[in-house]
């Protein structure tokens, strides 16, 4: 088992660059998971790794060697196919031990010549792992014959029996309905807890990859966004796309201006007016709320704006609710604008459409962005609303 | 009440219809091998025969037919087989393997020109093969192929290469790409992938190429006649003509249609060895495995 390290890795297809200059360094052992909408370049970034698809520049390195040259076969790693890609003309038992079949191992007696496995080395293996992943049962089965959540567990063992120094796993779990869904997302994280193997897994979807990850690398366009731990995404996006791409249900934005309002800076959004700091100039910003900071109350308190609930999804523990916020109570607009929409997420049942509320949050936890989608980090709101 | 007499009414009309059918066309189907078969059994002259067909008389049924043609011809039957067997086997054989390595370049692999080199192949499938006789006998004679084994061979697979080649490509494409990828993964070359992913998952139309491929050498005429000079090498369809053909003046209906039906045996054989992978391989279109 070893890490994995991208050096700018570039691909391109005739016009069009799936993966634009990667690199990612991935420890010995760390579960990554590589998250992007559909035709980000995910799967071609695994596909480079894997040796199945050359790398236009750039270079790839398993462990510390140097594989842009090696055949797929020659970097021992294990790949799980979105379609699983199980032969359909063997059995699961011959599934598993396929590779272990063509695989040569030094010789005991004689280490410069080397052997096949034995019948019995190889059906030691196939056992150990149906046993680890419950499919002992089902080993006599073809593929057709199983269900979705059972080939995707011989795909699994398939990886696994051939102890590789990495897995690349590309949406293994899509295919899966969402019941069993979550149940195989659980018992994955177990196995490389168990394990302890370097994991690349590919998934569009970010629950999973919150769930899963060590560190979260997030594409688009054949971009690497950022990497870091889930945490640190959510908390720290270095742009928006990551900030709207991280975190269910999505971060809401208010895209508004930064005018100069006597000596200081206002963010003005409709009826919204927030006092800002850090901005040398005024100019079009954009404010990112998770919908969890967003506090909403029955009662007017200090530094809440008055709004009215426009629609309610009950998400089961707890309910998205959509706003309508017009101007701070007491304050009369001089031009009366169109009110601003927000979504909370609150307790379960606490409110209904048509409700008349007071909407907060906390200044610390707002983030800024610019027309272009950086993250202006010196930015703050610079005191709690009026 | 009355609906329900009309609906088995009709179901009954249905399945009336659908028999008559049937039995006419297993009448067009069946009627012209009972034909052979009781001809063959039979030493009439032609002008006899029909009645004799539409109502046979026990007492004039005979094998002595099967026994001109097994063991009183010249050349022997057993040699016509003989050389039938080793050019139809050849070419299924070389055909086959030459076929399945095509389709899998032609399915798997990207170079420069394939689409044009699929559109050659198939134009050349669509002429006939036997306006290629001429240049083939043309270029063998100068290459002292004639009349010899190899000579007939080689026009023999390079037309199975032809139409399988296609057939076996087509059949590929229906495999998805990372199957192979899954193998080249789990630690084998692209030449073990092809071997022992690859080739069992074309059994079916691999069935069916070789079949084709063992059928068109085997009841070739055309050909055969025209590189074949010496009656050792002649083959089944050669003998076939040769016994029509000879020089008694009246044709011997009996001799013909005997030779037929021993021609006619071993492909049966070879069809009832292989029939699962060619019916497997004719309906690929409607299921795949
Ligand atoms: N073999 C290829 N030839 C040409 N273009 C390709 C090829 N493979 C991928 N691409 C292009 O590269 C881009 C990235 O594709 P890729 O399959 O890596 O996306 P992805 O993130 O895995 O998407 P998805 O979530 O839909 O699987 C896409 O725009 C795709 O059209
Ligand atoms: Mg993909």
């Amino acid at each position: 088992m070893s890490g994995i390290t991208l050096q700018n890795i570039t691909k391109r297809f005739k016009t069009e660059t799936a993966v634009d200059d990667v690199s990612l360094s991935i420890q010995d052992g760390e579960f990554v998971v590589i998250l992007g909408a559909s035709g980000s370049g995910k799967t071609t970034i695994l596909r480079i790794i894997a040796g199945l698809e050359v790398q236009t520049t750039g270079h790839v390195f398993i462990g510390d060697v140097l594989v842009d040259d090696y055949e797929p076969r020659d970097r021992n790693i294990a790949m799980v196919f979105q379609s699983y890609a199980l032969y359909p003309h063997l059995s699961a038992y011959d599934n598993i031990a396929f590779g272990l079949r063509v695989r040569r191992i030094p010789r005991e007696d004689d280490p410069d010549r080397d052997r096949h496995l034995t019948h019995q080395e190889i059906d030691g293996k196939v056992r150990g792992v149906s046993q680890m992943l419950g499919i002992a049962e089902m080993l006599q089965k073809r593929p057709s014959e199983l269900s979705g959540g059972q080939r995707q567990r011989v795909a699994l063992a398939r990886a696994i029996v051939r102890d590789p120094e990495a897995f690349l796993l590309d949406e293994p779990l899509s295919n899966l309905d969402a019941k069993i869904r979550s149940n195989a997302r659980i018992e994955l994280k177990r196995l490389h807890q168990r394990l302890r193997q370097t994991f690349v897994f590919v998934t569009h979807d970010q629950t999973e990859a919150m769930t899963l990850g060590d560190r979260l690398a997030i594409v688009n366009h054949g971009r690497l966004l950022q990497c870091d731990t889930p945490e640190r995404t959510l908390s720290h996006p270095l742009n928006q796309f990551v900030a709207s791409f991280v975190g269910s249900p999505e971060m809401v934005f208010l895209e508004g201006n930064v005018e100069s309002t006597g000596g200081g800076f206002t963010f003005v959004k409709g009826p919204v007016r927030i006092p800002v700091r850090g901005t040398g100039s005024p100019g079009a910003v954009t404010i990112g709320l998770r919908p969890w900071d967003i506090r909403v109350e029955k009662a007017s308190t200090p530094g809440t704006l008055s709004g009215r609930v426009t629609g309610v999804e009950r998400l089961g523990s707890s309910d998205q609710l959509f706003l309508d916020v017009a101007s701070p109570p007491g304050a009369s607009p001089t031009t009366p604008a169109a009110p601003v929409s927000l979504r909370a997420l609150v307790r379960a049942y606490d409110f209904d459409v048509g409700d008349g509320v007071f909407v907060g949050f906390d200044p610390d936890r707002a983030l800024f962005f610019n027309a272009e989608g950086g993250r202006l980090e010196s930015m703050s709101i610079s005191s709690p609303l009026p | 009440m009355k609906p329900r007499r009309r609906r088995r009414w009709t179901r009954w009309a249905k399945r009336i219809a659908s028999h008559v059918v049937l039995i006419i066309a297993c009448i067009f189907a069946v009627f012209p091998i009972y034909f052979i078969v009781v001809t063959s059994l039979s030493t009439l002259p032609i002008a006899g025969i029909t009645a004799h067909v539409l109502l046979p008389n026990p007492s004039q049924l005979t094998l002595s037919s099967y026994n001109t043609v097994l063991l009183h011809e010249s050349p022997s039957y057993l040699s016509l087989l003989e050389n039938s067997l080793i050019f139809s086997g050849s070419a299924a054989a070389i055909g086959l393997l030459l076929a399945a390595f095509t389709g899998f370049a032609l399915s798997k692999f990207n170079f420069p020109g394939r689409r044009t080199f699929v559109y050659f192949i198939l134009l050349i499938s669509l002429f006939p093969s036997v306006v290629m006789i001429i240049p083939f006998y043309l270029m063998f004679a100068k290459l002292g192929l004639i009349d010899s084994y190899i000579g007939l061979i080689i026009p023999y697979s390079a037309g199975a290469v032809v139409f399988s080649g296609i057939l076996v490509k087509n059949y590929m494409d229906s495999i998805p790409d990372d199957i192979e990828e899954a193998a080249l993964i789990d630690g084998m070359s692209r030449t073990e992938a092809f071997f022992r992913v690859m080739i069992p998952l074309c059994l079916p139309v691999l069935g069916l190429a070789a079949f084709l491929a063992f059928m068109g050498p085997y009841t070739d005429y055309a050909y055969a006649h025209v590189f074949l000079t010496s009656s050792d090498k002649w083959t089944l369809a050669l003998g076939l003509y040769n016994i029509n053909s000879s020089d008694t003046g009246t044709q011997n209906y009996g001799l013909v249609t005997s030779f037929a039906i021993v021609m006619s045996l071993p492909i049966v054989a070879f069809y009832m060895v292989f029939q699962r992978y060619i019916i497997g391989g004719l309906t690929l279109g409607a299921v795949r495995g």
